[in-house]
């Protein structure tokens, strides 16, 4: 009798148990995934946990697990979780490399949506770029202008006048570069630009120069146009800038941010995500924004947000409801006033944000100067080949600097590959 | 149930007779073969399956693409693919050769009595503790072209006047990688050498002596041919690490400049996560694959020929 009582009680504990661990899931919130690589960004990071915080709020019962992936392995990452079919339900990606995505059917469209609720994507900045084979698969969520940060200390301590043109740059920059102690090692640089992120990095440092040579990749119809004498100009004052020792070589963004910020390097051509860096570093006071010598200014679309086309309608529902959250206006003046960046909504209301972030009239010229000359580091034409392209730019820019070529000899080449790679 | 059926369903299942102790072993190590087929096996046949298929982006559980032999014919006409094999050979050779110099040399010394032994050792052994992603970054601040620690000793000792562009000139990013791997290789090869010298009686070193053997000969004809079986296993298993490594490669100079340290994991890499060409990519690695197969097999083949 005993042992039937304790028979009895041990299923009646295991029937429990396997009735609650079956209730579990349903009772649980709904999660949706989010990877992002700015979850910790100064200003953008918080932006990001400010619009979870207030969609959760919205949404009782829904949780936003928000999980950081680290750029340099960020598309790897990506394309690993959907080839496996496990996308995250927001889809966060640079605009450089959604096209892909796109492309292999994996992004909804998103017209439906955006007509369903009225939404007028006029003025919106850089959205055309979400634009894939005639549908908007993603909403663009930065799009940006570079400006010029110097270090007042340093230019005054040379006697130089802040730089207006290239050659003004050039000459400040190297009137800056200096081996402060005598051992034969540079301390201080002129300005800095990262060669080891990647080729997509290393063409948009040398953009810089291409653009205020008056130089592109493609023209608005995708043809190529790198062997033009523009381009040749370009090459040139990249290959002068990167031989004449005024910059490190070999460095991460990261690595030349800080440099800069710690009040080792005069100029930094950089985008308005430079702003989270010198704040914290220690020459935070001798730092000024302007805009840059180079124009028009570098600039363009950043990043994207869009939704899995095989994740359930709840869920597309949800995630929508999510990206219409930061699109609103109070978010995208949020967007301004925390991150220090240029909200791309025309309707984003930006007054008085310069008393907080003081350069920011100067992130807003020149993303305007940049949008009105529909200035992009992704070439037309070139977007799904983008990191082909990129590379082969790279390593021909490499090979004309180590083997000193020419750069007229260079364009051609660059040519001539990049049609082959568009094939 | 009656006591005749339990009797003989106790003896159906009596695994301790010895017919039936191989049914034991079986059992114990399914779930080990289990285990690799899952992540091993499964893996390799999707690869080669992948590479006979022109796939951008595969998904799991899509349909597949028509067989094409079309990454292949890619592969042998592309500049690329044989620029990594040389690329790769050469670092076989180098760092090989490098890890086992360093590697037995060390082992012979650490073989030694003298004070300190102890000590010697574990700073043998210590690179190989190290993991390899932070031994790798450790390496890419020394090597920094603008303020590492090698281009700070060339300008000190005299060897350069400026800075020496590690990462961004062919043959010192080669070279740069280069002594990296071998920094992180040779303890393995001192260890496994260590452990074989110490294998070799000691009465083969005296009678040799008594019969006059110089300390070469007695390397040449008592320690090397004895080592030998320990050696061969030992250059191969170096051989495959070197072919297969990635992440010392990636994090200091990502194959460049100029593909001059783009090897075949490299290339396979870039091939399916940059270019987003999987097909191309498994075939690259299926190639990889092949090689390392053979050059084991000649290795191992060419070991059993050096002993006694």
């Amino acid at each position: 009798m005993n042992k039937r009582v304790k028979n009895l009680a041990l299923g009646a504990a295991t029937a429990t148990v396997m009735m609650m661990s079956g209730l579990g899931p349903a009772m649980a919130d709904t999660v949706l995934k989010f990877i992002s690589w700015q979850t910790d960004d100064a200003g953008t990071g918080e932006w990001w946990h400010s619009a979870i915080a207030e969609f959760e709020k919205q949404h009782p019962g829904v949780k936003i697990e928000f999980t950081k992936a680290e750029r340099s392995s960020y598309a790897d990452t990506m394309t690993t979780l959907f080839a496996a079919n496990q996308p995250p339900q927001i889809v966060h990606l640079a605009s450089f490399e959604f096209q892909m995505f796109a492309d292999s059917g994996w992004l909804e469209p998103l017209d439906p949506w955006l007509k369903k609720d009225g939404i007028d994507m006029t003025g919106w900045a850089g959205q055309k770029t979400c634009e894939w084979n005639g549908e908007t698969v993603c909403i663009m969520t930065n799009y940006f202008g570079f400006v010029m940060a110097y270090n007042k200390k340093m230019l005054d301590a040379a006697g130089i006048a802040v730089p207006k043109t290239y050659d003004e740059f050039l000459a400040a920059a190297k009137a800056t570069t200096k081996d402060l102690n005598g051992d034969g090692i540079v301390d201080q640089f002129g300005t800095g630009h990262e060669t080891k992120g990647g080729p997509g990095q290393y063409l948009t440092e040398m953009l810089n120069y291409i653009i205020d040579a008056g130089a592109y990749w493609t023209d608005k119809d995708g043809n190529i146009t790198i062997d033009t004498p523009q381009m040749v100009e370009g090459l040139t004052r990249w290959k002068t800038v990167m031989k004449s020792g005024i910059s490190p070589v070999d460095m991460s963004a990261s690595d030349v941010r800080k440099l800069f910020a710690d009040g080792k390097m005069a100029m930094r051509l950089d985008g308005p995500w430079l702003y989270g860096t010198t704040e914290k570093g220690t020459a935070k006071s001798d730092i000024v924004y302007a805009a840059p010598p180079l124009t028009p200014p570098l600039g363009g679309s950043s990043n994207v947000l869009a939704m899995p086309s095989d994740i359930p309608d709840d869920q597309k529902q949800l995630v929508w409801d999510f990206i219409k959250l930061t699109m609103t206006p109070e978010f995208q003046r949020s967007y301004a006033t925390m991150g220090g960046n240029t909200p791309p909504s025309p309707k984003a209301d930006v007054s008085g944000v310069e008393k907080t972030i003081p350069h920011f009239p100067v992130l807003l010229q020149t993303m305007k100067a940049a949008s009105e000359k529909g200035i992009d580091r992704v070439p037309i034409g070139l977007e799904l080949y983008y990191n082909e392209f990129s590379k082969m730019i790279m390593e021909e820019t490499q090979r004309m600097i180590i083997q000193d070529l020419d750069p007229a000899e260079v364009a051609k080449t660059m040519q001539s590959k990049a049609e082959s790679i568009k094939g | 149930m009656t006591d005749t059926v339990r009797a003989g369903r106790g003896k159906f299942f009596d695994l301790a007779r010895p017919s039936r102790q191989h049914l034991l072993g079986y059992i114990l190590i399914a779930p080990a073969v289990l285990m690799v087929a899952a992540i091993i096996v499964w893996p390799l046949i999707l690869a080669i399956d992948l590479s006979f298929q022109q796939v951008k982006i595969p998904r799991l559980g899509g349909a597949s693409r028509p067989f094409s032999l079309n990454n292949y014919t890619w592969l042998f006409s592309s500049e690329e693919f044989w620029l990594a094999c040389w690329v790769t050979f050469k670092l076989v050779v180098v760092v090989t050769a490098g890890s086992v110099a360093v590697g037995l040399s060390t082992a012979l010394l650490a073989n030694n009595r003298f004070k300190g032994r102890t000590v010697a050792r574990l700073g043998i052994a210590l690179p190989w503790a190290v993991p390899e992603i932070i031994a790798v970054v450790i390496f890419a601040w020394m090597f920094d072209t603008s303020f590492g620690l090698f281009g700070w000793l060339a300008i000190q000792l005299g060897f350069s006047d400026q800075m020496i562009p590690w990462v961004s000139s062919s043959t010192a990013a080669f070279w740069a990688v280069a002594i990296t791997m071998v920094w992180k290789g040779f303890p393995f090869v001192s260890i496994m050498c260590l452990a074989g010298l110490q294998s070799i009686p000691s009465d083969y070193y005296a009678a040799a002596k008594v019969d006059g053997a110089s300390v070469f000969q007695r390397f040449r004809w008592i320690t090397m041919p004895l080592l030998m079986p320990v050696l061969g296993v030992t250059l191969v298993l170096t051989l495959l690490w070197v072919f297969r490594d990635f992440s010392i490669i990636k994090v200091l100079t990502g194959g460049g400049p100029l593909r001059s340290t783009q090897t075949l994991s490299i290339m396979t890499y870039d091939q399916a996560f940059q270019y987003h060409n999987f097909g191309r990519a498994a075939a690259v690695g299926v190639l990889t694959l092949v090689i390392c197969i053979i050059a084991s097999l000649l290795m191992l083949g060419r070991r059993s020929k050096s002993i006694y």
